[in-house]
């Protein structure tokens, strides 16, 4: 019931947004001059094999719709987003309904052209440190003296609870001092409450540091204080001693108990007395170390190679290698080759992986293929070869509007011949098209 | 009684006076210049926003610290639909599947994920929860009951 209550509640919202969206356009004449609404819609059909249901056919219809309304007063301070979707069922119902729809976000927004002052107030994503939080609420930040800056935001969480409750109030905030040229750092912390009671509790430091043009590092550790114990450390070091060779190393320590608290699906689940059919072992700790070195021959290509080592307390290890080049002439032609092995302690962790693909962009055509592959040690379900192929095409019809389809067959443990399609027509409209820099 | 209410005057007072010195230009709302696929942004910066280049071989794994620490420059150039598309609240389109036409893109979940999930899961879960732990979950208990 109060499940049913939220998704009315959602839809309404989706509604709300639309509609005030619809009288901000309506409202042109009466805007302040300059105002600019752009958009885009995308209305796809899918068909493909349900998983679960006897594989019985569905065809999912879904529109998807961003919306921006910029410069809504005279000082081109103020503007408002807006993003959602929905769905309905041709055929079969694709999940527990046959509509379902989301209001992906939807804000309005002030800016100040001086100290980087910004207030947003509506469903946003906000990431600030150890914040990547989809809230309902209000942001703000800014810049002070002394190259300081903070940011604030406060709202109810927007989660999704399918076996656990997510929180009813979350808060939090971040404090920085830098030099843009040179480093940056950061301390961030968040608080969720539900029904009363401390829920999450997190804290962290971030840096950036620049010294050189050569030296990159930039990296975050986070604290649980409801468990006391680290979370994360994750930190990755750039070295690019010549214009075409770059080099990473990254760092990762992850404590499972201090992570994985709080999660609203069973699949994260820590294992305990009162939860024995939990998933998450709770004493496992994950470290990685590893890196990459990319060259770049010429402009267009790029060659990699990588490693990474796994380190886990209960697990064992795994190490994870290979290789891959890309080749790009920017809005003409990319390809891309890619060879991993996976060699771990366990059969499941031993496997290859491959990647090809191609993509060309004709006048008014673009064509793409696409073929991805894993090859198992150990066969899982009798398999020992899972792979995808997917062509596309898209054909652009006049400026703002194209439509595409792809189709991609696969074989894998789960299908023995999946064949799926997808049909996507996008409409852009914006008036600053091409001059604004946005990238889709 | 007299402490706390100097506390109060004194925050704001502080937080103002620290805001009217800063004196900094904003970072402009929409990119000057139209930028299309994966920008190198060293050919114009030099600073922070330098690191921003998408065709280096660890942007990817290094764009969640970047977006969580200079956000306005993310903005810049992208609107929320462009993160919402892998970090959403709910999605039943994989963003490889949306974006097929782009294949040099980053995008997770790329060729038959359903049997390579748990594989995953077993060599490093703390990605998984970053999208799915409080969010986009819903599909997880068609199985994981």
């Amino acid at each position: 019931m109060q499940k049913n209550q939220r998704r009315i509640a959602r839809i309404a919202l989706s509604l709300a947004g639309v509609a005030t969206t619809c009288s901000l356009l309506s409202a042109g004449p009466v805007m302040a001059d300059g105002t600019l609404v752009s958009g885009q819609s995308t209305t796809i059909f899918r068909t493909r094999e349900s998983m679960i249901d006897n594989k019985t056919l569905l065809a999912p219809a879904y529109e998807y719709l961003t919306l921006s309304a910029t410069n809504l007063d005279k000082d081109g301070r103020l503007s408002f987003y807006f993003g959602g979707w929905g769905r309905t069922d041709l055929g079969s119902r694709s999940s527990d309904t046959y509509q379902d729809g989301d209001l992906r976000y939807g804000y309005l927004s002030y800016r100040s052209p001086r100290n980087n002052l910004m207030a947003n107030m509506g469903r946003q994503f906000i990431a600030e440190g150890v914040a990547a939080e989809k809230v309902d609420g209000l942001y703000l930040r800014s810049d002070f003296a002394a190259g300081f800056g903070g940011a604030v935001f406060a709202g109810a969480p927007v989660v999704t609870e399918p076996n656990s409750k997510g929180g009813d109030l979350i808060y939090g905030g971040r404090i920085t001092q830098g030099m843009p040229q040179y480093y940056t750092v950061g301390a961030s912390a968040l608080k969720a409450d539900l029904s009363g009671n401390r829920y999450r509790e997190e804290e962290g430091v971030d840096i950036w540091l620049h010294p050189l043009s050569q030296v990159e590092a930039v990296g975050r550790s986070s604290y649980n204080s409801i468990t006391n114990g680290w979370m994360e450390h994750a930190y990755t070091l750039t070295l690019t001693p010549l214009d075409r060779l770059s080099i990473n190393a990254d760092y990762s320590n992850i404590n499972y108990q201090d992570y994985f608290f709080h999660m609203t699906t069973n699949v994260f689940s820590l294992i305990s007395p009162s939860n024995p059919t939990g998933i998450i072992d709770p004493n496992e700790q994950m470290r990685s170390l590893g890196g990459n070195i990319a060259y770049t021959p010429i402009k267009s290509l790029t060659i990699t190679a990588d490693y990474k080592n796994y380190t886990y307390k209960i697990a064992g290890t795994a190490n994870y290698y290979g290789g891959k080049a890309s080749f790009t002439l920017p809005d003409a032609f990319v390809a891309g080759l890619a060879v991993h092995r996976m060699n771990g302690s366990t059969d499941k962790l031993r496997y290859n992986e491959y990647r090809a693909f191609a993509s060309k962009k004709m006048q008014h055509l673009d064509l793409t293929a696409d073929f991805i592959m894993a090859g198992y040690d150990s066969r899982i379900d009798g398999v020992r070869n899972s792979y995808t192929v997917v062509g596309a095409a898209a054909y652009e019809l006049m400026p703002g509007l194209k439509i595409g389809a792809d189709v991609d067959y696969s074989k894998n443990p789960t299908f023995t011949d999946e064949v799926a399609g997808l049909v996507k027509l996008s409409y852009a409209f914006d008036i600053r098209r091409g001059a604004e820099g946005r990238s889709k | 009684m007299k402490k706390k209410i100097m506390i109060i005057l004194a925050i704001p007072l502080t937080v103002s006076m620290l805001y009217a010195c800063a004196n900094t230009t904003s970072i402009v709302r929409t990119h000057p210049e139209k930028v299309t696929g994966m920008p190198d942004c060293t050919e114009c910066h030099s600073d922070a926003r330098a690191a921003f280049n998408h065709q280096a071989a660890g942007f990817f794994g290094k764009h969640r610290f970047y977006a969580q620490q200079q956000p306005l420059a993310c903005a810049a150039c992208h609107e929320q639909s462009f993160c919402i598309d892998c970090h959403a609240h709910k999605e039943e389109i994989k963003p490889s599947d949306k974006y097929a036409d782009s294949p040099e893109r980053n995008l997770p979940h790329r060729g038959d994920y359903l049997s390579q999930h748990m594989i995953d899961g077993k060599v490093n879960p703390a990605p998984c929860a970053r999208c799915h732990g409080r969010q986009n979950n819903e599909g997880c208990k068609a199985c994981h009951r």
